[in-house]
């Protein structure tokens, strides 16, 4: 799998200049191929989100580079605006960043912030639509009437109709019922499918990870901790939870199912995983 | 734009508990205006530096690192600059040393009229911005309705309170909508927003993907905090006991009369150079 985003030892600081800096980013070097979705977890001040905002151009690194398509993204700081849209970023609670009258109108910002306009921006809105289920009933309605769920859907099309080849999401489904949570992930997983875009996740939900992601960062202390596949990763639980994460709850009850008797298995991440194999796990033992 | 919003340093208390801390605050309120009126008052060099000799004392007393206090001059600077230039060009008297061009000339008078205002200038700025490193928003808050209170005889006691609940609210959300807004220009930047370019008409237009959330947001979160208010049963001021109580000590009293010591001094350079 080809490269689209690399990142090179990079490191931040928030008062560069100063001695005695603090670091919030720490030589951090990984890469995401096309089409991967990568989920970042670390605890709160780890640096998941500075990252993050390196690899649009929103913070400009104070050593190290980002590489989009192997071109060093501030090599032409004017040009720093095509890298946004190459690179979407949605950020937390993105609801609040709706301001149109229509939810068309909000939809349409980004592509018309890129110089789209007429038919091929109104085809642009009308095709992320149909790609993450917003109808047309909606297109003029005005975003503030929508439920919560509803807005944060028409937030994240709003970046998604820029048709960035990197998606970032900060915590996409923090605070939502499930069903909203269904329904973003559903949004993500068919944008990644119709245009074949790298997704980074930032998230709290280690369920949702192990259901979504291909891979997942590790971030701790503003370094680099794991970067592996999910499956390499949620096998170190000792090591997660020293750095203050931790193992998806389906995992723990495999834990202490396993302290009683030694034979199951404790590398099963996701519930449905884990259902199968356990409603399985008697008849199997009968045939052995 | 981002930079110059965390730039802002109002109301930014900065605790080493030094004796002007542990002063009451409306004491220290009540001597920044008697110390300001006295900057006014001095009239000549002599006074001009008495004045420095008391507010430097005043600041090293504080225990506030001089840096806070630079940080402030700087972004005032251009006004003093300004304030001093246009004093140097009219003030009257004293010898012509050079002319510019049509009638601008600078005499000594100018001259020394411009340096004494701008160091006026700096010295209120100084003992100005003491008030807010050494008082937290809520005891000044606090303080002002307490000095108000006297309009209570005139049936607005209800009005004070309110005015200084506003002004606690109104400092206290200050930083978050400082981060507010930078999340919010940040996640439209992302959208491709162009908030530096342009021409005025476009900036401004450019302003309006920032403006709307952050009104709506406030709205928002005033209707939030108003329920919280309510649900722990705040009516207004009326009836009201307080759990940290203004009290005038011994200290207050000191400070008091060191200040009288520092005016008589004023009076008396004033009438005697």
């Amino acid at each position: 799998m080809s490269k689209i985003i690399e990142v090179k030892n990079l490191s931040f600081s928030y008062d560069s200049g100063a001695k005695d800096s603090k670091y919030a980013v720490q030589d951090v070097s990984f890469s995401v191929g096309y089409g991967e979705i990568i989920g970042v977890i670390g605890h709160t001040g780890s640096g998941k989100s500075t990252l993050i905002q390196h690899l649009n151009g929103l913070l400009k690194p104070t050593a190290g580079e980002v590489l989009l398509e192997g071109k060093n993204i501030w090599d032409e700081p004017k040009k720093i605006k095509d890298v946004r849209f190459k690179v979407g970023l949605v950020f937390q609670y993105p609801e609040y960043q709706l301001f149109e009258e229509t939810v068309f109108a909000d939809i349409a910002f980004g592509p018309k912030n890129m110089g789209l306009s007429g038919d091929e921006l109104k085809s642009r809105v009308e095709n992320i639509c149909e790609v993450v289920g917003i109808r047309k009933e909606y297109f003029e309605k005005s975003p503030f009437d929508l439920s919560g769920g509803e807005k944060r859907r028409v937030a994240i099309a709003g970046v998604m109709a820029m048709q960035p080849k990197v998606l970032i999401l900060d915590e996409p489904i923090a605070g939502l019922d499930p069903k909203g949570r269904r329904d973003i992930v559903s949004m993500i997983k068919n944008y990644r499918e119709k245009f074949g875009a790298a997704v980074i996740i930032v998230s709290h939900n280690m369920e949702d990870m192990a259901v979504l992601a291909d891979k997942l960062l590790v971030m701790n202390g503003g370094r680099l901790e794991i970067f592996d596949k999910v499956y390499n990763v949620f096998s170190q639980g000792a090591r997660l939870n020293e750095i203050g994460l931790s193992v998806p709850t389906v995992t723990k009850i495999l834990y202490l199912l396993n302290e009683k008797d030694r034979n199951i298995r404790t590398d099963i991440f996701t519930l449905d995983e884990a259902v199968k194999y356990l409603c399985g796990y008697g008849a199997g033992d009968a045939h052995a | 734009m981002t930079r110059m919003l965390k730039d802002i340093t109002f109301g930014q208390y900065y605790g080493s508990g030094s004796f002007i801390h542990r002063l009451d605050a409306r004491t220290k309120i009540l001597l920044l205006i008697f110390n300001i009126v006295f900057l006014f008052l001095a009239k000549n060099y002599y006074s001009l530096a008495l004045c420095t000799v008391y507010v430097a004392f005043v600041l090293l007393l504080s225990k506030v690192p001089a840096r806070m206090f630079l940080k402030n001059i700087k972004t005032i600077l251009p006004i003093i600059v300004f304030t001093a230039l246009l004093n140097l060009f009219y003030g009257g008297g004293g010898t012509v040393l050079f002319t510019l061009f049509w009638n601008l000339t600078v005499t000594t008078g100018g001259i020394y009229r411009a340096v004494f205002i701008a160091g006026r200038i700096v010295l209120l700025i100084l003992i100005s911005s003491l008030l807010t490193y050494t008082t937290t928003p809520n005891d000044i808050t606090d303080a002002i309705e307490s000095l108000l209170s006297f309009l209570r005889i005139f049936g607005l006691r209800g009005a004070v309170h309110v005015l200084a609940m506003m002004m606690t609210i109104a400092l206290r959300f200050i930083p978050t909508l400082v981060e507010e807004t930078e999340k919010i220009m940040n996640a439209q930047k992302a959208r491709g927003a162009d908030l530096e370019n342009g021409k005025l008409f476009d900036k401004i237009k450019a302003l309006i993907p920032i403006l709307i959330p952050l009104l709506i947001s406030s709205v928002r979160r005033a209707y939030e905090l108003a329920e919280a208010m309510e649900c722990r049963c705040y009516n207004g001021g009326v009836g009201r006991v307080r759990m940290k109580r203004l009290r005038f000590s011994s200290l207050d009293l000191a400070a008091a009369l060191f200040n009288l010591l520092f005016c008589g001094g004023i009076i008396i350079l004033n009438i005697l150079l």
